[in-house]
């Protein structure tokens, strides 16, 4: 392959993320028959949209730039799962309450992020570091530190039961998170502004952007997915754990930047998470079939996330 | 003998002549002032005496013998000490770190002795105590510090290599008189001490308070030379000026109406000090001076991006209250800045988005409708004869002056009626300057009232209907008909300024 067509295909971080989609899939089947199996597939893609949902929050914050990054993802999902099972206690009736309760509540979480990274000018990484440090802390006030709560029926079914041709309706969920938020970004005034102020917030806020609301709605609605991701966190392990979303932190910012949406902010798509989402979960498969141990997992993504950074910062000076 | 003669310094860049020949001569115990307008060459010729910038042509002499210094360090080393224009402070590090910087007190291991450090910062410091105002001290960190403090700061930073040659370049740029009064005390001693002074200001009153000898440069080239006793003030400016052409003044095809557009009066902000005018509907009004005078920081104000501590303005005879550009733009004004880059384009986003940015902020309107928003907009990407590939390209692949034609393609859309212009030709073609006055012009027969403030004082004068003079944050003068001059200018730009409130 010549330098330049090599050049062009860095260039979309989309097509590499299929690539490496396609490649795990072969590998995976090549170390253990089965794994790219149907059946195994669907597990596979369940478990990568719980992913896909908060790093779609994720990616939002990200979006925004001035260094934005929501470490608190973890903390919420955690959260949302424990309020979720306590309001619904495993009834079906109490299921919508719950959701529209975790929903509100993991909202108002987040937008008390933005708020102090807007108004209060604190740094999303301070910011959020201190909201995840609040919403564990007050968790395990909660809890005690003895889990309680349980999934209603209809909302593990949703998660994990097949619902139209084969596939769980959990999928659908993300599907349809996938198809709104692309088209909320190409699509609508608030979009154009994400990208604005992720660019340059200066000059947003001279074209008349609504820099500081903008920002606070993106950590309102990261707060908002994590709840999400809690729900349907419940609705696949039915009980609560403690610490069941501590998980997600990492993978859901590396998912963003294997899709290609830049740390910088102001460039980059959901589509292209939402397939991060994916190559992750399948290295993550891979590796526990070649049982690697949980801190190694760590290590491995850990050093994706480097070595995606050094191949994008690359890039950049490429085509600067 | 002079301890430093440069003669015949050329430079050019790129296509810019930035020194023609210039010659220079300082003698040791003088403090000799350099002026001259913006552009024609003094921090040039600086940076080339200290080695920072390799001149085409000419030769330097130290103590009478030729140099050529190939980096600072070595003009350093022959002891030239540099107060840069732009600061050569590292904003992250701490104030006793940026004084000391490369010549750190060390111990005996070789490590840094942080309390020398210290302590040898806070007796530098002491002599500026009691004018640099709160909050510095030798560990706090240059980025939090004001201008004025950071120029201090640079000050101090080039006496503590004890130089016996020190060029300011404009380093009293943003010192309010009691900085300049305690900067002054220290130049006397140096200067008593034999250290000559190369001394760089746009202010005259400082020229003949502190200087012995004055030189004057004008396109490169400097153009007077003499001692503080045999010239005057009025010489000082002839110089500068050269031989009085009128300005080519630009055919005009509309005449301002009499309807105001715009009122301020006594407004005040940072760099505001109690400005009042009228604009009428279909005029350029210019706003003219030397650098940062308060030209654009009245723009910047009007548009709600800088608070106003007093005064009030009125748009079309009603209160405006500029609380932020979002509330200011819903009264149909609009602010292109020159400094695209910063203030204009989101560059790695498509032109489309660009161009429809502020539209879509000022319709309200959730969904981007393409096709509508490409027709409204489209009339004044071509009325600007914007250049591009495809509305999916991103700005950054388009030339600066298409980039701006962007910015103000963006506003147009807003149809405006008041136009705020805060040097929107800086470094663009004369092409692109071709399109931006004819639009201009079109904008005026329109009724639009537009507010140009730009450093080019040809534009200036060539394009307003009249000109505001801005000095020390107050309106000195103003130009109409033919005083629109660079004589007039002059005179009111380089006078004394008034105290400051
Ligand atoms: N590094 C540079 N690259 C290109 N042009 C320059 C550079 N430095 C100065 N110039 C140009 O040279 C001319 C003289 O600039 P300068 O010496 O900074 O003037 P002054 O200090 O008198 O305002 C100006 O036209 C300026 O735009
Ligand atoms: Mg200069």
């Amino acid at each position: 392959m010549t330098q330049a067509r090599m050049l062009a295909l860095l260039k979309r971080p989309l097509s590499i993320a299929i690539l490496a989609i396609l490649v795990l899939l072969a590998g995976g089947e090549l170390l253990s028959p089965g794994f790219a199996s149907p059946r195994q597939i669907v597990t596979l893609l369940t478990i990568a949209a719980l992913l896909g949902v908060v790093a779609a929050g994720q990616n939002l914050v990200i979006l925004g730039g001035r260094e934005g990054i929501d470490l608190s993802v973890g903390g919420i999902i955690s959260f949302a799962a424990f309020l979720a099972g306590n309001v619904m206690q495993q009834q079906d009736a109490y299921l919508l309450q719950a959701v529209g309760t975790v929903l509100l509540a993991t909202f108002c979480i987040g937008l008390v992020t933005g708020l102090g990274v807007t108004w209060l000018r604190i740094p999303p990484l301070v910011m959020t570091l201190g909201m995840l440090g609040v919403v564990q802390g007050g968790l395990v006030l909660l809890t005690r530190g003895v889990p309680s709560g349980r999934a209603a029926p209809m909302l593990s079914r949703i998660v994990s039961e097949p619902l139209l041709l084969g596939l769980p309706g959990i999928l659908f969920i993300w599907i349809l998170i996938g198809v709104v938020l692309t088209l909320v970004l190409r699509r609508t005034t608030f979009g154009l502004n994400v990208y604005a102020i992720g660019t340059n917030e200066a000059a947003a806020a001279l074209a008349g952007v609504p820099v500081r609301l903008t920002r606070t709605l993106l950590f309102a609605l990261s707060g908002l997915f994590a709840g999400l991701t809690g729900i349907l966190l419940l609705g696949y392990t039915e009980y609560v754990f403690i610490g069941a979303g501590d998980q997600y932190m990492l993978p859901s910012i590396i998912a963003v930047v294997i899709g290609g949406t830049s740390l910088a902010g102001g460039s980059g798509g959901y589509i292209g998470t939402m397939a991060g989402a994916i190559v992750l979960i399948l290295l993550q498969s891979i590796l526990t079939t070649l049982n690697i141990p949980p801190f190694g997992r760590q290590i491995v993504f850990g050093v994706t996330l480097l070595g995606l950074m050094l191949l994008y910062g690359r890039q950049r000076r490429l085509r600067g | 003998m002079p301890i430093l003669e440069a003669s015949g310094i050329r430079k050019q860049f790129g296509g810019v002549v930035a020194l023609a020949g210039a010659d220079f001569s300082l003698d040791a115990g003088a403090v000799h002032a350099l002026i001259g307008s913006n552009g024609c060459g003094k921090s040039t010729l600086c940076k080339i005496i200290a080695g920072s910038v390799a001149a085409d042509a000419g030769t330097i002499r130290l103590d009478g013998n030729p140099v050529s210094f190939s980096d600072p360090q070595e003009a350093a080393a022959a002891g030239i000490g540099v107060f840069y224009q732009e600061l050569s402070l590292v904003r992250p590090m701490t104030v006793a770190e940026n004084i000391y910087l490369g010549r750190e007190p060390r111990m005996r291991t070789g490590l840094l002795d942080r309390d020398a450090l210290r302590s040898q910062a806070e007796n530098a410091l002491e002599q500026f105590r009691s004018v640099i105002g709160t909050g510095v001290h030798p560990d706090a960190r240059v980025a939090d510090l004001s201008a004025d403090q950071s120029q201090l700061i640079e000050i101090l930073k080039v006496l503590a290599a004890n130089p016996r040659i020190i060029i300011l370049d404009e380093a009293t740029a943003a010192l309010d008189r009691n900085q300049v009064d305690a900067v002054f005390h220290r130049i006397r001693a140096l200067k008593a001490d034999g250290c000559a002074i190369i001394f760089i200001t746009h202010r005259m009153d400082e020229v003949f308070e502190i200087a012995d000898r004055v030189t004057v440069m004008r396109n490169g080239l400097t153009v007077l030379s003499q001692p503080i006793g045999q010239t005057s003030h009025d010489e000082i400016v002839a110089a500068m000026v050269g031989d009085v052409m009128p300005p080519a003044r630009r055919e005009r095809k509309h005449v301002p109406a009499q309807e105001t557009a715009l009122e301020v009066e006594q407004l005040s902000a940072a760099k505001l000090a109690g400005v009042s005018f009228k604009a009428r509907r279909g005029e350029i009004l210019g706003l003219g001076g030397l650098h940062g005078q308060g030209q654009s920081a009245l723009l910047r104000a009007l548009f709600g991006a800088l608070p106003l501590k007093a005064g009030s303005i009125q748009v079309d005879g009603k209160r405006l209250a500029p609380k932020g550009p979002r509330t200011v733009m819903r009264r149909s004004i609009a602010y292109v800045s020159g400094d695209r880059a910063r203030h204009g384009v989101m560059a790695i986003r498509p032109i489309f988005e660009n161009l429809v940015i502020s539209l879509l902020s000022r319709e309200r309107r959730v969904v981007v409708q393409t096709e509508r928003l490409e027709r409204e907009t489209r009339p004044f990407i071509e009325r600007l004869k914007l250049k591009f590939s495809s509305l999916q390209a991103t700005v950054a692949e388009l030339s600066g002056g298409n980039q701006q034609k962007v910015v103000l393609a963006r506003w147009l859309a807003t149809h405006p009626s008041v136009l705020l212009l805060d040097d929107p030709t800086k470094g663009i073609d004369i092409q692109t300057k071709e399109d931006l006055y004819s639009t201009m012009d079109e904008l005026c027969s329109q009724g639009v009232c537009i507010l140009l403030h730009s450093s080019d004082d040809e534009e200036l004068l060539g394009i307003s209907d009249r000109v505001l003079v801005f000095n020390g944050g107050r309106i000195v003068a103003e130009l109409t008909g033919e005083q629109r001059n660079r004589q007039a200018l002059y005179e009111a730009a380089y006078a004394t300024a008034p105290a400051a409130a």
